[in-house]
């Protein structure tokens, strides 16, 4: 009988050591989600100005490489964490080292004024997750969208924004936009490829041959939605560490993502 | 009765000298009686042993007194007392009859108007009688005297009563002639604010005694009048503004009215009140839209009850400037925050607010916005006055204090004192005390006092609380129901940080706090500091008002723009020109006040200054404003508005050839509504004058007495006579008294 006491109490803390843990984001090892896993920092648990939002979606297909996790966990969490050092080290943004998730299925996306959405070629928002996100939108908030390419992605994209704007079109950015002048002047932009040029030999994906940065405007002519379409920042900030990977590339992304972090906080 | 006892009227009495006419001393009076009451003492004393030797001791004594008493009167009217005063010689004086012939004497009261009620007195034998003795000049006066010669010419149709001006007029006339008193005739419902006190005594200088007549009701019931309404002149387009509406009223308690905020006939705003209790005034408050630019004429007051007595005195009209000028604010954020971009948003819509920002976004890099051209601001904060005081209102986020050199924060300092700018401090991790605040010069611009500690700011969700000072505001002010606004406070979603603040400084007010378990900290508090004033928003969070309520939602706007509004409305131009009352009500005197200032707002001392008015049917023309010798910038000036109607008068201000700025005022001259107002008949004023100056207050039915009792005054051509007193009826009834109660008691006692 005591056996059994002992074995209950000794359960019971592991569970709720564990249960701490994983709040406190100290065990990666039980998330199935992370596509590409990244030390915790210590100081993970910050409270900051700043979050990096990494937006949860249903993805059109579930089969495949991300049958388990669905097209949102991509690069996820390196590349996130690998950006906010460079957020970190190269402006004065109060910015925590780790990413925050969130989806569009409660109000706590409200709390973060700017999400990162990852390969959106396969993301399907339901009618009650669009108008949250046009909700979003309106009252403020800020989606940077990143890594889909080619036309296939393209329409798949749109069918869920339509659900989100119907009658807002998807417009190019005109370099004199304030977007890519906020901090870096990007008059020279290029298509920043995907990791996997190391396997193809090109910087473009599917039919994706040249990069688009669209986005989605409010009355007032403020950029809503930035669209990073037939590129891969993501990967970007994800490889930059790694010897092969072109720094050009990666410096752009960086660039790329801080000017859309500080608009979002200026406009 | 009196005049048959005493052989002269009271004021004989009342304003007469007495002597004692006989040739023998005073003191001889005084030993004589104190021997008569020695003697009789001596006599009572045997007479009462020897007849009545069980009289009790108390009973002598009283007949000792009647005794003394008696034999005293007699030795003093030996003496023949006697009592003088001065009386105007007869036809040599004028009295200077003065009647009210304003439009509150049209006033039907009983049958007859206050007009006729005077006439039908002075009528009635008064008048002839006055004019049997003296010289009598009839006066009519509204806001000025004027003679004329018979009472039909009274009109009663003067559209203001200014008492105090008629009675100066007479008054400086007397140098010249023999005015031995007046008689003033009115309602008492004077509206240049009472006659005083210099008027009054220049009067009494001259000794001439003012006799008031006072006609029509002391009480005028049911009846509401407004008596004074409280509205900043200047605003900005489409700013918030609240009039402070403060009436008084008769027979009305307990009912419910409407206050209502008009402009040419359309409602701008209405709010339902309930009257308090008869005569005490009452304050309440309305909150409107000052809509677009322009002057505008409001009229503000309380819709007429039913049964009121005088509905005309419900409303008063003020004139608003609403300025369409752009409040510019510099906005100097230390790093990227949502707080800088939700309040850009909140005011981006505002056509009157404008926020230049200059945000770090790295160590050495600034992101400015807002900016009129690219030079603008392109060495960062500004170092030179011209270039800081070109802005109306400054917000400092979270930016450490040493960011700025010495020199700025002094320029900061002078931006609030002298500049007249508004200061608005936030809350932030590197703002307020753990921005170095505390132990900064900076330090007494902030409305509260701030922790002598860092790790002040937090970043967890606090809940805002209004203070009662708060509720009041307009800065807070998201509804115009006072109880629906703080509902709507409290269902405001937390904010996302806070920081601890101390408490308030004297003079500060705390307009919001934040609550956080138990402890209470000033979130918001404003305060006046020099020319300009200061607030703090002790936090870096209030975006969430806007993301976490719906897209719809305008608290997060309106707030940001009635804070912004509230900082940089009054920051003046470096001419600012301002009267008292823009809207004069029957008088054609406006006093200007122009402050002129340098560009670096220091008092310009040596400029010219010139108004140059516009006004109705083509009155208007330029006026030279002269300087203020007790305050260096200051110039001064009176126009006179020939006609009623809206005048503007632009001023410009010149140094050295060089036009260091303009401004332009307008204002208002109505006439004929100042006598709808203070419609019962004042008789406490009239009282006062007449007492002030010797003289007595007569209803119309007392009036009989006035002829009598006139005469006797020290102004103008007087003599001054003796009269007799011991032939008084009275005091021959008083020796038969004596002496009969002495015969009563003693027939009382059994000792005849």
């Amino acid at each position: 009988m005591q056996v059994r006491l002992l074995q209950g109490v000794v359960v019971l803390l592991l569970g709720t050591a564990l249960l701490w843990a994983w709040q406190r984001r100290g065990l990666p090892f039980l998330s199935f989600e992370e596509d590409n896993p990244a030390p915790m920092p210590p100081d993970a648990n910050e409270k900051t100005e700043y979050y990096f939002a990494r937006l949860r979606y249903p993805s059109v297909r579930y089969g495949g490489y991300w049958g388990f996790r669905g097209a949102w966990t991509t690069d996820y969490p390196k590349a996130d964490r690998q950006f906010l050092q460079g957020v970190r080290r190269l402006t004065r943004i109060h910015v925590r080292s780790v990413e925050e998730v969130v989806d569009l299925d409660s109000d706590e996306i409200f709390n973060y004024p700017w999400v990162y959405a990852v390969e959106v070629g396969h993301w399907n928002l339901s009618d009650a997750q669009a108008a949250k996100l046009r909700e979003y939108l309106l009252r403020g908030g800020f989606l940077m969208v990143d890594d889909f390419h080619g036309t296939w992605e393209w329409d798949i994209f749109m069918a869920s924004l339509n659900r989100v704007f119907p009658d807002r079109p998807v417009v190019d950015i005109p370099d004199k936009d304030a977007i890519f002048h906020v901090l870096y002047d990007l008059d020279e932009r290029f298509q920043v490829p995907g990791i996997i040029m190391f396997y193809t030999g090109l910087t473009y994906e599917q039919d994706g041959i040249n990069p688009g940065w669209k986005a989605v405007y409010d009355d007032r002519g403020r950029i809503m939605i930035a669209i990073c379409h037939n590129m891969d920042l993501g990967d970007a900030w994800e490889w930059a560490d790694l010897p092969q990977y072109p720094e050009r590339y990666a410096s752009l992304a960086y660039r790329i993502g801080i000017n859309y972090i500080i608009y979002a906080m200026t406009h | 009765m009196f005049e048959f006892l005493f052989k002269y009227p009271p004021t004989v009495f009342l304003k007469g000298e007495y002597s004692l006419l006989a040739p023998w001393p005073a003191w001889l009076l005084g030993v004589l009686v104190l021997a008569a009451a020695l003697l009789l003492a001596w006599t009572v004393r045997r007479r009462m042993a020897r007849r009545a030797p069980g009289l009790a001791g108390w009973r002598p004594a009283a007949l000792w007194l009647l005794q003394s008493l008696l034999a005293g009167l007699l030795l003093l009217l030996l003496w023949r007392p006697a009592v003088s005063v001065a009386t105007l010689k007869p036809q040599q004086n004028i009295i200077a009859v003065l009647i009210d012939d304003s439009r509150s004497m049209a006033l039907r009261e009983d049958g007859r108007t206050r007009s006729e009620q005077v006439i039908a007195a002075l009528d009635s034998g008064p008048l002839s009688e006055l004019r049997r003795r003296f010289q009598v000049r009839l006066y009519r006066f509204g806001r000025e005297l004027e003679r004329i010669e018979r009472l039909d010419q009274l009109t009663a149709s003067a559209p203001a009563t200014h008492i105090g001006a008629a009675l100066e007029q007479i008054a400086a006339e007397s140098a010249s002639l023999p005015v031995g008193a007046i008689l003033l005739a009115s309602d008492g419902a004077d509206n240049s604010g009472g006659v005083d006190l210099e008027t009054l005594s220049e009067v009494r200088r001259r000794r001439i005694p003012v006799h008031t007549l006072g006609v029509g009701r002391e009480r005028i019931a049911p009846d509401l009048e407004i008596s004074d309404v409280v509205l900043p002149t200047r605003t900005l387009a489409d700013s918030r503004l609240s009039a402070h509406v403060t009436f008084r009223q008769r027979g009305l308690s307990g009912e419910r009215a409407q206050l209502t905020v008009k402009e040419n006939g359309k409602i701008l705003a209405t709010r339902p009140i309930t009257l308090g209790p008869e005569g005490e005034p009452q304050t309440e408050v309305v909150a409107f839209n000052a809509g677009a630019a322009g002057a505008k004429n409001l009229e503000i007051g309380v819709s007429p009850l039913a049964g009121e007595q005088n509905p005309r005195n419900n409303v008063l009209t003020r004139l608003v400037n609403v300025d369409a000028a752009r409040r510019r604010i510099l906005y100097m954020e230390g790093e990227p925050r949502w707080e800088l971009k939700f309040i850009r948003r909140a005011v981006d819509e505002d056509r009157n607010l404008e926020i230049v920002s200059i945000l770090r976004t790295t160590q050495n890099k600034l992101y400015r916005q807002g900016i009129a051209d690219p030079k603008e601001l392109e060495a960062g904060f500004p170092s030179r006055p011209e270039e800081l005081f070109a802005f109306h209102g400054l917000i400092l986020g979270t930016v450490e204090v040493s960011y700025f050199t010495p020199a700025q924060q002094e320029l900061i300092r002078q931006f609030v004192d002298r500049r007249g700018g508004g200061l608005l401090f936030l809350g932030g991790r590197t703002a307020l005390a753990d921005g170095g605040y505390g132990a900064s010069p900076l330090a007494e611009l902030v409305p509260v006092a701030l922790p002598a500690r860092k790790g002040t700011f937090h970043r967890e969700r606090a809940a805002v609380e209004l203070t009662a000072q708060g509720r009041e505001s307009l800065i807070c002010r998201l509804e115009d129901d006072a109880e629906r606004n703080v509902q709507r406070w409290k269902k405001l979603p937390a904010l996302a940080d806070y920081q601890e603040t101390g408490a308030p400084k004297a003079g500060a007010v705390v307009l919001a706090e934040v609550s956080v378990g138990r402890q209470r900290w000033p979130l918001l508090a404003i305060q006046n500091y020099g020319r300009g004033r200061t607030a703090v928003f002790a936090t870096g969070g209030s975006w969430r008002w806007q993301m976490l309520q719906d897209h719809t939602d305008q608290s997060h706007e309106m707030f940001w723009k009635q804070l912004l509004r509230w900082l940089a409305t009054e920051s003046p131009g470096p001419v600012r020109v301002t009267t008292p009352q823009p809207v004069v009500a029957d008088t054609a005197r406006v006093p200007l006040r122009v402050e002129a200032r340098d560009r670096s707002f220091a008092p310009a001392a040596d400029a010219v200054v010139v108004a140059h008015v516009t006004g109705p049917e083509g009155a208007g023309g330029e006026l030279e404003l002269v300087p203020s010798s007790a305050e260096p910038g200051v110039y001064t000036g009176e126009w006179v508005a020939p006609k009623p109607g809206d005048y503007a008068a632009e001023v410009v201000v010149r140094r050295r050839g060089e036009e260091l700025g303009r401004d332009t005022l307008v204002f208002r001259r109505e006439d004929g509504v100042a006598e709808n107002f203070r419609l019962e008949q004042n008789r406490e004023l009239l009282e006062r004058i007449a007492e002030q100056t010797g003289g007595k207050y007569y209803r119309p039915g007392d009036l009989d007495e006035l002829p009598g009792e006139i005469s006797f005054s020290e102004a103008g051509i007087t003599t001054r006579e003796p009269r007799d007193l011991w032939d008084m009826p009275a005091m021959f009834l008083l020796l038969v008294g004596l002496r009969t109660a002495e015969w009563f008691l003693r027939r009382k006692w059994g000792i005849v």
